[in-house]
């Protein structure tokens, strides 16, 4: 807005002075520096799309063709079938169920768990509630590594693996202390004389978090749902360790699997790029619908961190 | 869809209801045993709505680090039992051996012992040493991991805080702009760090472009991805290009937060742009810069997707994390994992701790003066 005024004031003005000289060069080296940093962006980005959408003799032509011609979508389709020839279980709609599967369960599990917990954190006050706090926070700086190799041995004790349950239910135990961080700073915005109210009414604690929480903490649950969904949709390590039968792979292990088999001597860039478009695009289209959530979510945890 | 394939969810999802309602459980116990037990009502209630993550913490947290730490002192390999080796696995990793080069062009291989082999060769003038090891590719793997982290997160810091900065000059379609950036980020890392291995692939679209200089200058194009001098920089340009958007948005709401009363303080005192820069701007954004500082260390030394795609050459090694995973779910050498996994760990705890105790000297925090 402040902007749209500086301006209107510039042009009113026939003779521009000196320093509204220097003001007009500076606004466009900055605009200049913003499209560079759009075309870095954007560049690799295209060019994800534009392989993806050519044949096996386009890929290594020497003059760069940014928009194939002819393009082929049919890739998108191949892609699959060339994945079936290896094993015919690996369908596009069995590994798409698979990574929403394990993508929706643990994100229901996160959202769950962490807005319980960070409930508890925020509002009640007990003894060593700070030091606990204080725990959960470093357990970020642990390298997943350092549990991997006892926690596949427990599962290989209990006999799950190669199944879904060391990707879904544990995230019910609130296993991202980031989120718990965020609902806990968005709790603790929330005025106290809300709740003292219900409570006066009567209402448990179970009522309070159900009818009066949650709807107060809808935007910042919806964030965390965008963030949860992307970062179980990418995951790679969990799959990659806990899943061994391809027809049980997610789709970014799926992705691997084909770089690994079909790919390894003569790398088949156009199909390889099909697939990484095929499993960025939910998370873009998401992105686009749920941006503003999407950064807020992530200034609230970078601002009052 | 037939049951084969609802088969392998349906447990799974019974499994899930069932760990949920056990929680449930759980959870009405101890606020029963603790109001029985006379603990306020307030105290109790808190203490259970954090059980779910005190359970998940004791198990996944505290039972896995502690065994991790046992298994660090054993050799394991699935077959049979952990047996207990004490320190062996330690000093295998810290048996380092430095021998004198007689010329510089005499082969590692021939002046180190037996079973070592390079890390770091250093030739001063005709001659020089070479540092060997017996477990040369954690060495070479640590090497590269930390050349990778001193690289990315300062040229990440200071990107993304350029970006900010561009972007916080009131520019027009702010949102446009943040929206454009922070892409990157939430592409799924597995295709980015895939379309980096095709740009930057020897008949790849880098390559391409700069053939016109390559015969300018009379040299080959170079195989970023096979030359170990040059294959650092793929995942240097991969780490940025996923970075410096995403820290510039968090970076960006840091410099919203700062008070127009200060700029225009420092207006009224004369201060030029550069002193704004340094006096206010950078005080006041120095606890977003500390986040950034701190999680991107972090993840800088714990890279696995990209070490997943794309093969290094021996010589440079590869990323602790993927070194520490082939060596337990590959070669099944589930001990030696574990003692490379807790040297890691101590690593980290050891930067973190380090940009902690320097954080009072650079970061400002505003509410800490109102305190006193």
């Amino acid at each position: 807005m402040t902007t749209a005024t500086a301006r209107q004031r510039d042009s009113l003005i026939e003779q521009p002075q000196p320093s509204q000289r220097r003001f007009q060069i500076r606004r466009i080296i900055i605009y200049a520096l913003l499209l560079l940093g759009a075309a870095i962006v954007l560049i690799p980005f295209l060019w994800m799309i534009s392989t993806s959408l050519k044949t096996e003799d386009q890929l290594f032509t020497r003059q760069i063709q940014l928009i194939p011609n002819p393009a082929v979508p049919m890739n998108y389709v191949r892609v699959w079938e060339q994945l079936q020839s290896i094993n015919p279980n690996m369908t596009f709609w069995r590994i798409l169920g698979n990574t929403l599967f394990i993508t929706l369960l643990a994100m229901f599990g996160e959202i769950l768990s962490a807005s319980i917990v960070a409930y508890g954190f925020s509002r009640f006050n007990f003894r060593g509630r700070n030091l606990l706090f204080a725990l959960m926070l470093a357990t970020v700086m642990i390298p997943g590594i350092v549990t991997r190799v006892p926690g596949f041995l427990v599962w290989r004790q209990l006999g799950l693996l190669d199944t879904y349950d060391p990707l879904t239910w544990p995230s019910l135990f609130a296993w991202g202390p980031l989120y718990v961080f965020l609902l806990r700073q968005f709790f603790l915005s929330i005025p106290r004389e809300i709740e003292e109210a219900a409570i006066m009414d009567g209402a448990n604690v179970i009522q309070i978090y159900v009818y009066i929480m949650i709807p107060l903490i809808k935007p910042i649950l919806l964030a965390i749902g965008v963030l949860a969904f992307q970062a179980n949709w990418n995951n790679f390590q969990g799959p990659l360790l806990y899943l061994s039968t391809p027809e049980k792979f997610p789709l970014a292990v799926a992705l691997r699997f084909f770089d690994q088999s079909l790919s390894k001597e003569a790398p088949q860039w156009h199909y390889m790029m099909a697939m990484a478009t095929m499993m960025a695009l939910p998370i873009l289209i998401i992105y686009f619908l749920a941006q503003k959530q999407f950064l807020e979510g992530i200034n609230v945890g970078a601002v009052k961190g | 869809m037939n049951l084969g394939v609802l088969g392998t969810y349906l447990p799974t999802l019974a499994r899930y209801v069932a760990v949920m309602v056990g929680i449930a459980v759980i959870m009405l116990i101890a606020y029963r045993v603790q109001r029985f037990l006379g603990v306020k009502q307030e105290a109790a209630t808190g203490r259970t709505l954090i059980m779910p993550w005190l359970i998940g913490f004791l198990i996944f947290n505290v039972f896995t680090i502690g065994s991790s730490l046992y298994l660090s002192f054993t050799e394991y390999n699935l077959f049979r039992a952990p047996e207990w080796v004490g320190f062996d696995n330690f000093s295998e990793i810290f048996d380092l051996q430095i021998a004198p080069l007689e010329s510089a062009a005499q082969r590692s291989s021939d002046a180190l012992p037996p079973r070592y082999d390079e890390v770091q060769r250093v030739t001063l003038g005709d001659g020089g040493f070479v540092i060997g090891a017996r477990m040369e590719e954690f060495w070479r793997s640590l090497r590269l991991t930390l050349l990778y982290a001193v690289l990315t997160v300062p040229l990440g810091i200071v990107a993304s805080l350029g970006v900010a900065l561009l972007l916080n000059q009131k520019v027009r379609l702010l949102g446009f702009w943040r929206v454009l950036y922070y892409m990157p980020a939430i592409l799924p890392s597995i295709a980015t760090i895939l379309l980096w291995r095709w740009i930057f692939s020897g008949s790849g679209l880098l390559n391409g472009l700069f053939a016109p200089f390559y015969r300018a200058a009379g040299i080959a194009a170079p195989s970023w991805l096979t030359n170990p001098d040059l294959v650092l920089i793929v995942f240097v340009v991969f780490s940025l290009w996923g970075v410096f958007g995403a820290n510039s948005v968090i970076l960006l709401a840091g410099l919203k937060g700062i008070p127009q009363e200060l700029y225009e303080a420092a207006d009224i005192d004369g201060a030029d742009e550069w002193a704004k820069f340094r006096n206010v701007t950078l005080p006041m954004l120095s606890p977003s810069l500390f986040y950034n500082l701190v999680t991107s260390t972090i993840a800088a030394l714990q890279v696995f997707e990209a070490a997943a795609f794309i093969d290094i050459p021996d010589s440079v090694g590869t990323f602790l994390n993927w070194l520490i995973y082939q060596e337990a779910f590959n070669f099944r050498n589930m001990g030696m994992a574990s003692a490379m996994a807790w040297i890691m760990l101590l690593l980290i705890l050891a930067l973190t701790a380090l940009v902690f105790r320097s954080s009072s000297a650079w970061v400002f925090y505003q509410g800490a003066k109102d305190a006193n």
